[in-house]
């Protein structure tokens, strides 16, 4: 299916959907559609959220939010801008660690394992559940080293001097995982003979898949994307597109979007947060897009708020 | 590319000046026109009057506030305007009649030392081809060797202290400390620049000197190594403040791409933080070094005073005479060439001083070009 | 891309090594606390502690702080403790050891009486195992084995006492003497760091958290020192200058308050000297250079930021402002000496002072009111020339109402940076060691008019004038002497005096700009 028609299609499912209620009497559709209660995804879970408060100084950014996200699937999470959605991916890898006002409750587990325990090992961690951010951000270094970044401050590769002298490096190795990362990010083809190249140079799009494919060369598990298209025109935001929906075979990957024609594309299940950081729905994409149980996300798909 | 050559280029703007400035003339309501153009004027003539150090300077300096006054009341955009120009130009006025007066002021000592090589005499040469410095007995030479030797034995050591010490607490404040400890940490540093000069040599003349006399049986109290010390210690707030400007300029979506690939604080700030605020960095010490090779108030109170070059040469436990200190010591009591010579010591410092700034301007401008493309 | 293992958020308990290699980081910090007090010598090496000479104990703290720390690298080498090193310590530290092991081997061999060659070779061979041991072996043992040895061979030399109280050392051709007494504290200083950083590594594990943790360790202690030596400056001047600005205070009599060293001359009728005519100095000094250079820094800031283009003109000027933030204040002085004396008398006057230090300021003001300027957000302009309003009238009434806060603060920390100045008005504006307090400049009461030119004239600006710096490097050069009771308390006082009207300066500029801020957060 080409973009637009998807477009397409959903627009007019929703509006269809729209009319019908905005026909009914506001009040008795509150009544006939109840309040989202619980879902339960289907797979293994690899990230269970339970009762996640997050408040910035005195505002609350996320209200009691519990999910269970599974594993090797797509899950999008949508919701109007200073909903929480960015809140609740960063979160997940603790990057809100970086805002000192920021006070977390609830637990977050990977694999059973609470990430919010003390002594957790930050480094594991981000290992672990890699991120991709909102505007494209390589290092101003070769593609090269981009890639090899993370392998590199981990110790699994070494091609500083000594390691060269010492004859520990394995320069193969490298050149293996530069390729295997950047192949599997899409990239490798175009970037193929300028590794060398100041990653600067490169397309918007093609920045933001050097950093799926650096992020892909610590070997994560999960993936998070904090809106990875926003900033890119609609052929590389179809790449970028067609990315995710392959990366969910290997990796359990989170999108934060703005865009619903994203998310109903690319996703597996869908996550709709309104604003006061509440997280209202939360069900298989489909049947958010088509026919949700909250009202407030009826409403908020078919564009009459938000 | 356009083919046309730099000169019609040249020639282009200037008729469009000239076209700008018939319209602006014709726009302008002569009254107001009249009323600048006297003003600036009689600036121009009260700066020529003082350049001649004529006693009629008042006259046009009164004529340039009587226009400009009327001028303000009547016209107040277009004299703002002009005098905010006038204004602007001062600091190029400055800096033109520093070298013009400064250079003047040294040609005789540059004549004095005129020494010549392979048949050609240069002036100046003798300045710097032999080592005597002696104003008062025969043969009486000014070689300015042993007071640069010094400025650098000075300079190279506040480096080694200013520059590690500079940055690393430039990463501190700009990536580290918190925000109540940035806003008590930053003013700290403000306060440590404020400290005057003077002060700091009245310390070190009467508390260092002799604590290092005593510590090292040193013969007199004076050495390279606690000048260059202290003078470090006054370069370091430079380096610390230019530093952090250059290291927090850098985005901080670069360090979140490194910090969420499982990279430590310390690992983002090596490898992504300070490699891209390298050229700031560098900058930042640059300036430290310019400021440590014009610091003259604690050097001449601390060194001895000899116009001599130490043996060995990196003996850092003698303390002789700096560029700036032989100047502030000689001033007022040399007269003639010797006077000259100390205004040569004054270009010497000057040019230095003026190539690290302009060194520096160049890599931050590159740098902040480099940082813009990346966004 | 499949995974062969997944790691643990968290790793095995390690409190207790953490408390161990905690503990040797304080340790560390302490006996780097305590060197430095006997580097300054407010405690004696020999000074007993518990029996022990000083200098034994710091051998002995020095001793187990090198055996732990070898212990805590081959805990975690044998496996005892769960941590993540890496294959190597890295060429940085590697490179580090190799130097300074180096310089053990050479300095320690020269005391032994090898000559240069020797000492090169023995050098040359230290290093090199250094190099080895910090290069090769994993990192937990290549960053604590050099480390602890480091520590151990200096905490060996104090406690057999091959080096402590009354050793001394010639340093032939350098013209000086090691001593005991300052080698035994820098020795602790040094090796303290070293043990510090080795510790701090093992507390983190070692691996990329560990070097996280060893290099905040030494960045703490870096800041921690210039705070230390910040307060400790200030302090130090205040003690020794309080007798001598409080000399003969006094509340009450027939002023409200009686403070003759800031009232008095120094001249031979006061009965305690005082600082008056430098403070008057200082004072005019400081409004005739802020006469000058605020109008015209902030003018040439207005043109620059709203009329100018960028171009050529911007950019020659741009440089040649920051090349005069950059020149030497005693340039500066050299510049007033050659044009403005001249022009002023042909001697030593306020007015040259004045305006020498005008031209220092203008630099500062301008390339601080610039900033503020360009800091007003475009949308302000934008809203005012909407409305129709002139170029100049958004200048006036929006752009520099805007900027005032960054302007003031500006004008502020630079006036409190010339008002401490020496080099510039030490060659322009002179004055005496000890003026009485009939020098005291009386500007506003000089101005004289006259039917030649220049009609109007101030002898009171053109007499050499004394200012609290200058004053005090007079003081200095005439070796702490003069016709008054106690010079020393006197010059001491002075210089309080002096530090107390900069740092006033710098107080009220950061004031200003937490008053400003804080409005603007509203």
């Amino acid at each position: 299916m080409s973009q637009t028609d998807a477009e397409a299609v959903t627009t007019t499912a929703n509006r269809t959907d729209g009319e019908a209620v905005s026909t009914t009497a506001g009040e008795t559709v509150e009544e006939t559609r109840p309040e989202w209660t619980s879902y339960e995804a289907g797979g293994e879970t690899k990230l269970a959220v339970e009762n996640l408060d997050v408040h910035y100084g005195d505002d609350h950014a996320l209200t009691d939010v519990s999910m269970d996200i599974p594993e090797q699937s797509v899950t999008a999470l949508i919701g109007p801008s200073g909903c929480g959605k960015s809140t609740f991916l960063r979160c997940l890898n603790r990057m809100n660690d970086r805002i000192r006002a920021a006070n977390v409750d609830g637990t977050v587990e990977l694999d059973g394992e609470d990430v919010y325990q003390d002594g957790v090992d930050l480094v594991e961690l981000r290992k672990r559940v890699g991120m991709v951010f909102q505007s494209p951000n390589p290092f101003p270094k070769s593609i090269r080293e981009n890639v090899s970044y993370g392998p590199r401050k981990h110790g699994d590769i070494d091609t500083g001097l000594l390691a060269r002298l010492t004859g520990r490096a394995e320069p193969g190795r490298e050149e293996a995982l530069v390729e295997r990362s950047l192949e599997r990010a899409a990239l490798w083809e175009e970037v193929r003979d300028r590794l060398d190249d100041n990653a600067l140079g490169l397309s918007g799009g093609q920045q933001q898949r050097l950093c799926i494919a650096r992020c892909l060369a610590v070997d994560p598990e999960v993936i998070l994307m904090d809106e990875p298209a926003s900033a890119l025109d609609p052929i590389a935001t179809s790449k970028i597109e067609d990315l995710i929906e392959d990366l969910a075979q290997d990796y359990t990957v989170v999108v934060v979007t703005h865009s619903m024609q994203q998310a109903a594309r690319v996703s597996d299940q869908t996550a709709v947060f309104l604003t006061g950081g509440e997280l209202v729905e939360y069900d298989d994409t489909e049947k958010i897009f088509e026919n949700p149980e909250s009202q407030r996300v009826e409403d908020y798909i078919s564009g009459k708020f938000g | 590319m356009s083919l046309t050559t730099p000169r019609t280029d040249w020639r282009a703007g200037i008729e469009r000046r000239l076209t700008r400035t018939r319209e602006f003339v014709d726009d302008t309501d002569p009254e107001a026109l009249a009323v600048v153009l006297a003003s600036m004027g009689s600036l121009v003539a009260a700066f020529f009057g003082f350049l001649l150090a004529s006693a009629w300077t008042a006259v046009p300096l009164g004529a340039f506030l009587i226009a400009t006054g009327y001028g303000w009341v009547r016209h107040q955009a277009l004299v703002a305007r002009a005098v905010s120009f006038a204004m602007t130009t001062v600091t190029l006025v400055t800096l033109g009649l520093i070298v013009v007066f400064i250079f003047v002021e040294s040609i005789p000592a540059f004549r004095y030392e005129t020494t010549s090589v392979f048949g050609v005499s240069v002036p100046g040469l003798g300045m710097f081809a032999q080592t005597r410095w002696d104003a008062v007995s025969e043969p009486v030479r000014y070689s300015l060797l042993p007071m640069i030797h010094g400025t650098v034995m000075v300079t190279a050591i506040a480096t080694l202290v200013a520059a590690p010490i500079g940055v690393a607490a430039a990463l501190f404040i700009a990536e580290i400390a918190s925000l109540r400890v940035r806003e008590l940490v930053k003013p700290g540093i403000e306060v440590l620049a404020g400290i005057p000069s003077i002060v700091y040599g009245f310390i070190g003349f009467t508390v260092i000197n002799p604590w290092a006399s005593g510590a090292f049986a040193l013969n007199g109290g004076s050495t390279y190594l606690f000048v260059g010390m202290v003078v470090g210690l006054m370069a370091l707030p430079t380096v610390v403040s230019v530093a952090e400007d250059a290291l927090t300029s850098v985005p901080d979506v670069m360090k979140n791409g490194s910090l969420a690939l499982g990279a430590t604080d310390w690992q983002s700030m090596i490898s992504i933080t300070l490699p891209a605020a390298f050229s700031g960095v560098s900058a930042a010490v640059l300036l430290g070094v310019g400021r440590a090779i014009g610091e003259t108030m604690a050097a001449t109170v601390m060194l001895a005073g000899i116009p001599r070059i130490s043996d060995p040469l990196v003996n850092v436990f003698y303390g002789y005479e700096t560029l700036t200190s032989l100047i502030a010591r000689g001033y007022g009591s040399a007269n003639g060439v010797h006077e000259s010579a100390l205004f040569v010591a004054g270009v010497v410092l000057f040019v230095t001083v003026l190539c690290l700034s302009i060194a520096s301007q160049y890599i931050e401008a590159r740098m902040r070009r480099r940082l813009g493309g990346a966004e | 891309m499949s995974r062969a293992t997944q790691n643990a958020l968290v790793r095995d308990d390690r409190t207790a090594y953490e408390t161990v290699t905690g503990t040797a980081v304080g340790l560390s910090g302490a006996a780097f606390a305590v060197g430095l007090t006997a580097l300054l010598d407010v405690v004696a090496i020999d000074y007993s502690v518990a029996g022990l000479e000083l200098s034994v104990a710091f051998g002995a703290v020095l001793l187990a702080l090198g055996v732990s720390v070898v212990g805590f690298g081959m805990a975690s080498r044998l496996g005892y403790v769960d941590a993540a090193p890496q294959p190597s310590a890295g060429i940085v530290a590697a490179v580090a050891f190799t130097g300074i092991w180096f310089a053990v081997g050479a300095v320690v061999s020269g005391a032994a009486g090898l000559g240069t060659g020797g000492r090169l070779g023995v050098g040359t061979v230290l290093g090199g195992i250094a190099f080895a041991t910090t290069a090769l072996p994993r990192e937990d043992v290549g960053s604590t084995a050099p480390a602890g040895a480091l520590a151990g061979l200096c905490g060996l030399s104090l406690v057999s006492g091959v080096v402590g109280p009354g050793w001394e050392q010639v340093l032939v051709g350098y013209n000086a003497t090691l001593f005991g007494d300052t080698v035994v504290p820098v020795l602790v200083l040094f090796a303290s760091l070293v043990t510090g950083w080795s510790a701090a590594k093992a507390y983190g594990g070692f691996g990329a958290r560990g070097r996280n943790v060893g290099a905040y360790v030494l960045i703490y202690l870096v800041v921690c020192s210039i705070l230390a030596v910040l307060v400790g400056l200030v302090a130090f001047v205040t003690v020794k200058g309080l007798p001598g600005l409080f000399n003969g205070f006094g509340v009450g009599g027939a002023g409200l308050v009686r403070w003759p060293f800031l009232t008095n001359g120094a001249g031979l009728l006061a009965d305690i000297a005082g600082v008056f005519p430098a403070l008057v100095g200082t004072v005019w000094l400081v409004i005739g250079a802020v006469l000058f250079a605020v109008p015209t820094g902030v003018g040439a800031a207005v043109f620059l930021s709203e009329y100018a283009e960028q171009g050529r003109f911007t950019g020659a000027v741009e440089v040649a402002t920051n090349g005069l933030w950059s020149t030497p204040s005693i340039v500066f002085g050299l510049f007033g000496a050659a044009f403005l004396i001249p022009r002023f008398g042909n001697q030593k006057s306020l007015i040259a002072g004045m305006l020498t230090l005008g031209f220092m300021l203008l630099p500062l003001v301008l390339i601080t009111s610039r900033e503020a300027i360009l800091a007003v957000p475009d949308e302000y302009r934008d809203a005012s020339a909407a409305l129709g309003v002139s170029k100049w009238q958004t200048i006036r009434s929006v752009v520099l109402p805007a900027a005032i806060p960054g302007i003031t603060t500006g004008v502020i920390l630079g006036v409190g940076r010339i008002a401490g100045e020496t080099a510039p008005i030490l060659l322009t504006m002179g004055g005496g060691v000890l003026p009485g307090k009939s020098a005291a400049p009386d500007v506003l009461g000089s101005f004289q008019l006259s039917a030649s030119p220049p009609f109007v004239s101030n002898p009171a600006l053109l007499e050499a004038t004394s200012a609290l710096p200058y004053q005090l490097y007079a003081l200095i050069t005439a070796g702490l002497s003069g016709n008054i009771q106690n010079p020393q308390e006197y010059a001491w006082g002075l210089a309080l005096t002096l530090l107390l009207v900069v740092l006033a300066f710098y107080a009220v500029g950061i004031a200003t700009r937490y008053y400003f801020r804080k409005k603007l957060h509203q």
